[in-house]
């Protein structure tokens, strides 16, 4: 509350300068001794759940380096408001009228798969957490690079562990988001099934506004699975996870949340409806790590708790481009693409490592399980990590040209 | 399908029903007195699923909310209806249409003002959280309290449509609204007690769906549009329109949801569409 | 709101003058792409404009044909390999003939049914999009549109280029309503709004004027979809959601429906104002929705009419059309 009255106060100081020319084209960076760092994320809209936290984790990112090559940083926020057109035009803006080329983050894949053309197109370089294949597959090029895992990763990094903790469960059920997200997931965690030899049970689709699945749990409960997958994002694996459990799905079924953003989900769902439910992540506070331990420190700074995924992914992509820019010496676009190839670096899951090949960052993924209210030693903890994975699909297969 | 699998999307497809017409049932009151197009009603939902969520926060249950929450929000629908509402009565449905969607929108960012843009748990009463078999069948504890208010509010509704004067009103305003002016009432007295009564049931709908589907600033959209879907196929303004509006829709959901889920959203507003345009008085209604 | 003797139209008059000069100005005073951003969505918000307050038809769904456009001038562009002209005289296309289709049946009801079965339409076009992930992209959106193209010989790449085109495009259209508007046909819509039941019994055939003017509607629609798709080069999936139907509904009422002058008006205080408050206050929807409250209780003539009172009152000329 405190934060956001400042905010207001510092907004209506501020308002009529701002409203002669928007903020980020204000050229507070005139002097020749800083750097300019421009953020996309979505602070209102539908996406402003999750545009919020990011645009925090990167700001306090870029706030805790302060300089790179004896350069003050200067964060540059691009607010698109959930839409990703509006995205696609102040980064066009940006770049064009204010010569911007460090570009960071993405709300949604949409955003993220046209920002990385967009910026692609125009000689930046950029860094974001996309959750689409795409991103770094058929969309791949030279001035992106991704942070969170692929859906093959998180599907292999949470199915085998599954599979090799519960040899017994041989009928798997999966609910999937019929979009294209939904639709990758779902397609690895058949491919894995198929490998092993388990028996897919069957499939429900939802789409893309669903709220109500008790009707796709009362058909996976019919095909009596020992495992139920879920496929999707967002909202909707809340909802599914919290309908599932309350139909008495527990009882003889394990249920995977194979997409998870972790801490903040948990919290949605309470204690109560994480007990016993696996969950896939890319990010875990309770992790130690050199890297782990820095954005712990800079969070609990800002907001006295343990970061979340999103704050961690938030700092992360920019983290990745700064270490950029410190090894190549210089903020040269082409130079720092070279140095971000193969680098390896400290990051908030331990030691992760730029693979050259598509630019995706080689990092972890967590298998983890809820646990039960009493078994919790604080309010944040909420999960144990069951499995930490890096299992990636080898470059020449994930469709990759790099140009 | 097996046949017991259909069955039981039947059953499950009722109780959804019966929570959808919860949903439903003030914002076509509403209509039905005042023909007034409230877009607000979601928000309304909106607001009392978050003092639920406040509530139980700090009382631990969501037994109190269950009757501050609907309070709260009619004592909002009545300062909304008079202080902004009245002065539309006069304009068309069009401006009615836009400031409620307007207050909608405002209430919606207050909600994020206030509570963050994260989701968050409201936990389902201890004493509910189990499971119940009927039959061969497993089924929610909460939800089939759910069910249990919705068919209790449904009866009270009914009585009070048929057997008090209140509903006398109401039956002539869904018959013709100019006729609720010949009745020699006060006619800003029952607007104001129909708005109270409309967000009281918005609220109770807020209330009880917390616990199922969670609290986060964007419900009211799902919220909003199911009620639309529901009253319009039942026939704007008639109770029984949202009863069979609701069992209706609850139904195509769940037992779509096992034949042809990809097309579930797309079938709800293409048979909204083919109502309006066949039978626009709804399925029940008159025309 | 304007008069409804044809006389009262004058064209083109001051109102044409004061937008062309908006027009003109806007470039040098905001960055061009947010310039060019204001003149599509202005285009778009016409489409409101004109039905709301030429015919008294609120549609919640015009995003359905803005989509339609955008999404159909993504494929011409990038599959099919056609100009960016042909293109967009497709998408103009195709959002009426879409609109003219669906105006049959939804000119068949009136007042919140009318409403209603315009947002029923729009989420099925939504949703039609999602299942068609194949060919839209589904939620990642339609990528890789070219990024230079030629209109009638002239490069169309540069920021500037980009926005002559979209200035053009909307000062046809709003060319167009203004003519729609003095033109006995825009009469008998005027006719229409005031008095529906009287109008028919004049002997109007007052259903197939309502589809005229939906269908004149969805093309003005299409064409800006069309034009957002070329000038990002990319389709967002938000251009078929209810949001985005939702925005130039809440544009042109802030500008005011009382004239196709209004679109332009409503879409540059809306486009600058959000990008200047977005800053500053992520909340700053809320303000919007306020100023919406006041603007419906207070202002039914929008921002627009201000000036036009301003006008009567100094000039005596009225600027109304």
């Amino acid at each position: 509350m405190t934060i956001e009255r400042r905010t207001i106060l510092k907004s209506l100081a501020a308002a009529p300068a701002a409203l002669a020319m928007p903020a980020y084209l204000r050229q507070a960076s005139a002097q020749g001794g800083t750097l300019d760092i421009a953020a996309v994320y979505s602070l209102s809209g539908t996406f402003a759940n999750v545009g919020t936290l990011l645009n925090s984790g990167s700001k306090w990112a870029i706030e805790k380096y302060d300089t790179v090559l004896g350069k003050k940083l200067n964060y540059v926020l691009i607010d698109d408001r959930g839409d990703a057109g509006e995205a696609v035009r102040r980064v066009q803006e940006v770049m064009t009228q204010r010569g911007i080329r460090h570009i960071l983050g993405c709300t949604n894949s949409a955003i993220a798969l046209a920002v990385q053309k967009e910026v692609y197109a125009r000689g930046g370089i950029y860094v974001q957490m996309a959750g689409a294949d795409e991103s770094t597959g058929k969309d791949c090029n030279k001035s992106n690079f991704r942070w969170p895992v692929a859906s093959y990763s998180a599907v292999n990094a949470t199915v085998r562990p599954l599979i090799e903790k519960f040899p017994d469960a041989k009928k798997w059920y999966t609910i999937t988001g019929q979009y294209v997200f939904g639709d990758s997931l779902l397609t690895n965690v058949k491919d894995v099934l198929k490998e092993k030899g388990l028996q897919h049970v069957g499939n429900s689709y939802h789409s893309l506004s669903d709220r109500e699945y008790s009707g796709y749990i009362a058909t996976a409960l019919a095909a009596q699975p020992d495992v139920l997958a879920i496929c999707n994002f967002g909202n909707q694996t809340l909802d599914v996870v919290r309908q599932a459990i309350s139909y008495g799905m527990k009882r003889n079924t394990k249920i995977l949340a194979v997409w998870s953003t972790g801490l903040d989900q948990f919290q949605a769902l309470g204690p109560e409806n994480c007990d016993g439910i696996y969950f896939g992540c890319n990010f875990w506070h309770g992790v130690d790590s050199p890297g782990g331990r820095v954005v712990a420190e800079v969070v609990k700074a800002k907001t006295g708790d343990v970061p979340n995924y999103l704050h961690a992914c938030g700092y992360a992509v920019a983290q990745v481009l700064l270490e950029g820019i410190k090894k190549a010496g210089t903020d040269d676009v082409p130079a720092v693409i070279k140095a971000l190839e193969g680098m390896t670096y400290e990051g908030p899951t331990g030691t992760e490592t730029v693979r050259p090949e598509d630019h995706q960052v080689i990092k972890d993924y967590y298998l983890m399980l809820g646990k039960a209210k009493s078994a919790m030693k604080d309010k944040n903890d909420f999960a144990d990590v069951v499995a930490a994975t890096k299992a990636f699909l080898p470059p020449e297969k994930t469709g990759c040209k790099m140009s | 399908m097996s046949m017991q699998l259909l069955l039981f999307q039947v059953l499950n497809g009722l109780g959804i029903g019966m929570i959808y017409f919860l949903l439903s049932v003030g914002l076509t009151l509403i209509f039905g007195l005042m023909r007034f197009v409230n877009f607000a009603h979601g928000a309304f939902y909106l607001v009392a699923a978050y003092i639920a969520f406040a509530l139980t926060r700090w009382t631990g249950s969501i037994w109190l909310s269950l009757v501050i929450a609907p309070l709260a929000v009619a004592a909002l629908a009545m300062v909304v209806e008079r202080v902004l509402l009245r002065h539309t009565y006069r304009m068309p449905h069009e401006a009615q249409i836009l400031i409620t969607f307007a207050i909608a929108l405002l209430m919606q960012e207050i909600v994020i003002l206030i509570f963050g843009p994260l989701g968050q748990n409201v936990p389902v009463p201890s004493a509910l959280s189990g499971i119940v078999f009927l039959g061969p069948y497993v089924y929610p504890a909460y939800r089939l309290f759910v069910v249990g208010v919705a068919v209790l509010v449904a009866i009270a509704l009914w009585l009070v449509v048929e057997k008090t004067k209140l509903g006398s009103v109401l039956r002539a305003g869904s018959e013709s609204a100019e006729m609720v002016g010949l009745l020699g009432i006060n006619v800003d007295r029952v607007f104001m007690a129909t708005f109270a009564l409309g967000g009281a049931l918005a609220g109770l709908a807020g209330v009880l769906f917390a616990p199922i589907r969670g609290v986060e600033p964007f419900m009211s959209v799902e919220a909003l549009g199911i009620a639309f879907v529901v009253i319009v196929v039942g026939g704007l303004g008639t109770l029984s329109g949202a009863l069979v509006g609701g069992l209706l829709i609850g139904l195509v959901q769940s037992i779509m949801s096992t034949l042809w889920p990809e097309g579930a959203q797309l079938m709800i507003y293409a048979a909204m569409a083919l109502v309006i345009l066949a039978r626009p008085a709804g399925l029940l209604g008159r025309f | 709101m304007a008069s409804s003797t044809p006389q009262a139209w004058r064209f083109p008059d001051l109102t044409t003058a004061i937008v062309v000069v908006i027009l003109a100005v806007m470039p040098f005073l905001v960055p061009t792409t947010l310039a060019s951003q204001v003149a599509i969505f202005a285009t778009a918000t016409l489409s409101v404009t004109l039905l709301l307050g030429s015919v008294g038809l609120l549609s919640f769904g015009q995003g359905l044909y803005l989509g339609f456009g955008a999404y159909l001038t993504g494929l011409l562009l990038r599959d099919a390999g056609l100009g960016l002209l042909p293109t967009l005289v497709l998408a103009t296309t195709a959002g009426t003939v879409l609109a003219g289709l669906l105006g049959i049946l939804m000119v068949r009801r009136q007042g919140v049914y009318f409403v209603m079965l315009t947002l029923a339409f729009a989420q099925m076009g939504y949703f039609a999009m999602l299942s068609l992930k194949d060919i839209t992209g589904g939620e990642n959106g339609l990528t890789d549109l070219p990024r230079t193209m030629s209109l009638a010989g002239l490069p169309i790449g540069s920021p500037l280029s980009f926005y002559l085109l979209t200035a053009g495009a909307f000062l046809l259209a709003f060319l167009a309503v203004q003519r729609l508007n003095a033109s006995p046909f825009g009469s008998v819509l005027t006719a229409i709004r005031e008095n529906e039941g009287r109008s028919e019994a004049m002997g109007y055939d007052v259903k197939r004027y309502k589809i005229a003017a939906v269908a004149i509607a969805g093309g003005i629609a299409g064409l800006a979809g069309g034009l957002h798709a070329a000038f990002l080069g990319f389709v967002p999936p938000n251009d078929i959601e209810l949001e985005i139907s939702q925005r130039i509904l809440v544009m042109a009422i802030i500008g005011g429906v009382g004239s196709p002058a209004g679109a332009l008006v409503g879409s540059v205080f809306y486009t600058l104002v959000s990008e200047a408050l977005s800053e500053l206050w992520a909340r700053w929807m809320a303000l919007i929705a306020l100023l919406l409250i006041a603007i419906v209780l207070y202002l039914p003539g929008g921002l627009w009419s201000i000036g036009r009172r301003l006008a009567e009152r100094f000039g005596g000329r009225s600027a109304d059309a």
